[in-house]
């Protein structure tokens, strides 16, 4: 009897460290499920980070290459900007030489297109006053002896102020008329007086002064010397004498053929 | 064919050439040239314009009664105008403007102050 309940007994305790034995399997199987379960949530986060950094290096690389364009296209945009701007100033420049050019060709073929003395004149006028911008003015012509100057025109001046010059005298006008030899002053210009005028031009004819073309002074807005206001006192100098020649030697009642008549025995 | 007209008026052949010069340069405008005051209104008379520029001092009649004479005329009366005067005489200026002047250009003349000012005033 003894012996059955001691069986029973031990069967009992060997059912129930069984019975512990499996529970703690299965404690042990579900915590380790539970680390395996972790485990695949690290590493799926750990393979998302890694496809993340991917995907940002990728980022980092269009981001790269996408500022390099850009950089490319603002270099190439200030290149055009710099293009268009040199474009626009030769334009400019061009519209300038237009301008020049056409204020030297009108100029020279007005004084060329007269055949009265009283034309040349306002044309000289009209060269120093409104091409060149001066405010005082005086056109002189020698007298046939070479000994004075007399003005013939003028603009801004009383007329007490402008009279005859002495050929060689002290005055601008009178070194001019003597010397052949222009003077234009190229600083102060706003300094300018009858004393040390902003110009003299020596109108000249076969090597000789027959007149002057005197700017006193310049037009408020004009600040300097333009490069084509060389160019028309180069015109005065060398041109305006032939034309006041030939227009005074032209006799409009016997007309242009009268004028060339017994031209051929010169040639 | 020019699609627009301009009448110059000014006494001075060699600015008028010069303007006529520039205006030139304008595409489509056609430029008729008068002496003074006078043949500018004889002109006005023959036909229509659409713009007039017209210098101050000129013998005859001058600038000021021109435009006082065309915006007087029913025909010419809304035509811009453009007054040329030295920078001297802001009175001049002043009174031409007063008349009904819509502009105007100092001397001395310069072409591409010409050309922006009669396209900006045509509108081209």
């Amino acid at each position: 009897m003894d012996l059955v309940k001691e069986r029973e007994a031990f069967v009992r305790s060997f059912l129930r460290k069984g019975v512990e034995y499996t529970e703690a399997l299965l404690e042990e199987s579900r915590e380790l499920r539970s680390e395996i379960a972790d485990l695949r949530a690290e590493n799926a986060r750990l393979r998302a980070q890694i496809a993340s950094d991917d995907a940002i290096k990728d980022l980092l690389k269009t981001i790269e290459r996408l500022e390099k364009e850009r950089g490319n296209l603002l270099e190439r945009s200030e290149q055009l900007e710099q293009t268009e701007q040199e474009r626009r100033d030769r334009q400019a420049a061009v519209e300038q030489e237009i301008n020049d050019l056409a204020n030297l060709y009108v100029a020279n073929f007005q004084l060329h297109a007269s055949f009265s003395p009283r034309r040349v004149i306002r044309h000289l006028s009209d060269m120093a006053g409104q091409l060149v911008g001066a405010a005082q003015y005086v056109v002189y012509l020698v007298d046939a002896e070479g000994k004075r100057a007399y003005p013939v025109a003028s603009d801004g001046l009383d007329e007490a102020e402008v009279q005859p010059v002495e050929v060689g005298d002290a005055s601008p006008v009178g070194e001019a008329c003597l010397t052949g030899i222009a003077r234009v002053r190229e600083a102060d210009l706003e300094k300018a007086t009858r004393e040390d005028p902003a110009a003299v031009i020596p109108v000249m004819a076969d090597g000789k002064a027959v007149g002057v073309v005197e700017v006193i002074t310049l037009l408020e807005q004009k600040e300097g010397w333009a490069n084509v206001d060389h160019e028309l006192f180069q015109l005065l100098g060398s041109q305006a004498g032939v034309a006041l020649i030939a227009a005074n030697l032209y006799d409009a009642e016997a007309g242009p053929l009268a004028a060339l008549r017994g031209i051929e025995e010169k040639l | 064919m020019a699609d627009l007209s301009c009448l110059v008026v000014e006494d001075s052949p060699m600015m008028r050439q010069l303007l006529v010069f520039a205006l030139a340069r304008i595409k489509k405008l056609a430029v008729t040239e008068a002496e003074d005051g006078v043949d500018g209104l004889r002109k006005l008379a023959q036909g229509r314009f659409d713009l007039i520029i017209t210098d101050i001092n000129m013998p005859i009649m001058d600038g000021l009664k021109l435009v006082k004479r065309i915006r007087s005329d029913e025909t010419h009366k809304d035509v811009p105008i453009i007054i040329i005067t030295t920078e001297g005489s802001q009175e001049d200026r002043q009174r031409a403007m007063a008349l009904g002047a819509t502009a105007y250009i100092t001397k001395p003349i310069q072409a591409p102050q010409v050309i922006a000012k009669v396209k900006e005033l045509l509108d081209v």
